[in-house]
């Protein structure tokens, strides 16, 4: 009976989701218009939109799963994700309206195609998009995983684990394929205004039913658990400890806040904007959504002592073990949706950034796809979720392994896309030795199990070897020969009155359905 | 660099959030005191949390406010 709530429940938010995902096309030419309108939206979102877009695709399942397990694991080293992402968003203040008005002055629609008109070199897009589609792949399968994980716990066991990742496939590219980035804008909504409540609502329901309030839990916290609420966390001093102390958690939140303003698809959700005041209220707003992830580490900690003893990849389903116990079955189906709304708005994202990078930089290489650049991009979608639904059938340790390398690896292309946008003389041969580098002492570093090292991520470290490289390598050599001046090959903050300028010359302009290319 | 913090010196705000979260982190990795009863660590991060917004609403303002002439963008 519970079980045929909870997934009835369930199954009628699912259909809404892709409703509302091919919904957001009416009013838009229905699926017509060219690449930048399926992968930016047609840089057209206002202030709400990003907004609401930009927390849906952050958030991902991960907020109901691994911060509530990492609470229960090690307490507060989990709140690095609030303190990355506070700071990346801020700095997201400069760099978004940044990367904003370069993409849109010369038709650009991701990182890939940026790096590639930098350096006035298609292929090294393609080698971007290549690298980066290693990295991203992870979190698609993270996404599956953890969808699958929540519809088989919240339908009581009923649904099988095989059947819940088909169809967290299935949902997603139901939507993203048609309808893209201003699809999966529409979903965030349903999803942050799901998120907001239930999270909300165990914020104030949990300690209640189970504590007596929040004075009676914090004091059985206090006198019994303070292990979990400083750095290093539960188990974290000394050799053989979990290794997350202050050190740790400085150089990953520096290193983090500074990665996810180039992640993908991040600048995916940038360049959806319709100007860059958008953005800039938008890393001013969006902040404040983190105050939102402090509660699964607290559920993750009241689980703690309601569900003891829960030992490996269990502890992740710590917030969902206190739901199940508590709540009625259609209350159960609710959050779970939330919760699968996590992971499909973000996959969405994921997905639709690799279609992008590939429909733009690597197959446009063949003059076959180079004027139908869209449907290649809708081709890929598919083809890398089916990957992703493949590999987490037949071998799912590899993308485990994977993921560990996918944050650490993206950040060795900050001086490549980030660097390079304001410093013209670093030279291709400098930004490309850097990069091979910085990749190469990330793998060395984490599969050899050294991660972090001596206290400090092995991001962190990477990357000062990439950039040291980078630097050495510029100055040894000469200056690239590219005729082109600064101002058509650097991003620069915009002004308004630029912006207005840029307005009137490139409205008409804005690339239609047939997107010139770099 | 120096160029654009020179010109938009509200940018330093964005920095707040760094000193908050990282900067002072050694001196707010304690329990006590307790603020009603939440662990010190925790009532700064989230204090930190929520002062976040408003570092980067200040930043906003003074490029708002800036006058016009001087609100050339950071060419870096």
């Amino acid at each position: 009976m519970n079980a045929a709530v909870a997934t009835s429940v369930f199954g009628v938010f699912m259909v809404a989701t892709v409703a509302l995902g091919l919904l957001a096309l009416r009013g838009r030419g229905g699926g017509g218009g060219g690449l930048a309108e399926w992968s930016v939206g047609g840089r057209s979102l206002g202030p709400v939109f990003i907004w609401v877009l930009m927390a849906g695709e952050g958030y991902t399942s991960f907020s109901y799963l691994g911060a509530a397990g990492w609470g229960y694991n090690y307490g507060a080293p989990v709140l690095y994700v609030v303190a990355y992402m506070s700071c990346g968003y801020a700095i997201g203040y400069v760099v978004g309206p940044m990367l904003w008005s370069y993409a849109r002055r010369h038709g650009l629609v991701g990182i890939t195609d940026m790096v590639a008109h930098r350096f006035g070199r298609p292929w090294l897009g393609a080698v971007v998009a290549v690298l980066a589609t290693v990295f991203l792949l992870p979190y698609i399968q993270l996404q599956i995983t953890g969808m699958g994980v929540v519809l088989s716990t919240i339908s009581y066991g009923t649904v099988s684990l095989n059947w819940a990742y088909f169809l967290a496939f299935a949902v997603t590219t139901g939507f993203v394929v048609v309808s893209g980035l201003r699809g999966s804008a529409w979903v965030s909504v349903l999803k942050d205004v799901l998120v907001i409540a239930t999270l909300g609502f165990l914020a104030l329901y949990v300690p209640l039913h189970y504590f007596d309030g929040y004075g009676a839990f914090l004091d059985r916290l206090v006198t019994e658990k303070a292990d979990w609420l400083t750095f290093p966390g539960h188990g974290g001093g000394g050799s053989g400890g979990s290794g997350l102390g202050e050190l740790w958690f400085i150089s990953t939140t520096f290193l983090n806040a500074l990665t996810v303003v180039i992640f993908p698809t991040t600048v995916a959700g940038y360049l959806g904007a319709r100007n860059a005041d958008a953005l800039r209220r938008n890393a001013m707003y969006l902040p404040a959504y983190n105050v939102l992830l402090f509660v699964p580490m607290l559920l993750g900690l009241a689980a703690l002592f309601v569900v003891p003893g829960l030992a490996g990849a269990e502890s992740n389903l710590a917030l969902f073990k206190l739901v199940v116990d508590s709540l009625p079955a259609w209350a159960v189906g609710v959050i779970g949706v939330a919760a699968a709304l996590s992971s499909i708005v973000p996959m969405a994202v994921f997905m639709l950034v690799i279609g992008t990078m590939w429909g733009r930089s690597v197959l446009s290489l063949l003059p076959r796809f180079a004027e139908r650049q869209k449907t290649a991009a809708q081709v890929v979608v598919v083809v890398a979720g089916s990957l992703a639904l493949l590999l987490t059938y037949t071998a799912p340790n590899t993308l485990v392994r994977l993921s560990l390398i996918s944050y650490e690896g993206m950040a060795q292309l900050l001086p490549m896309v980030l660097l390079a946008l304001v410093w013209r003389r670093l030279t291709f041969r400098g930004a490309f030795s850097g990069l091979v580098v910085g990749v190469a002492v990330v793998c060395a570093l984490v599969f050899s199990g050294n991660d972090p090292v001596g206290g400090v991520n092995a991001g962190l470290v990477a990357l000062a070897a990439n950039l040291a490289v980078a630097l050495a390598v510029t100055f040894a050599g000469g200056r690239d020969a590219d005729p082109r001046p600064d101002a058509e090959v650097l991003a620069h903050d915009p002004t308004d009155e630029e912006e207005k300028k840029e307005k009137e010359v490139l409205l008409p302009a804005d690339p239609g359905p047939s997107d010139h290319r770099v | 660099m120096l160029g654009v913090i020179r010109r938009r010196p509200q940018l330093l705000w964005l920095l707040v959030p760094y000193v908050l979260y990282l900067g002072v982190l050694p001196l707010v990795n304690r329990v006590t005191p307790l603020v009603l009863g939440v662990p010190f660590l925790f009532v700064w991060l989230l204090g930190a949390t929520l002062l976040t917004p408003v570092a980067v609403w200040l930043t906003r303002r003074a490029d708002r406010n800036a006058p016009r002439g001087r609100r050339r963008g950071g060419r870096a």
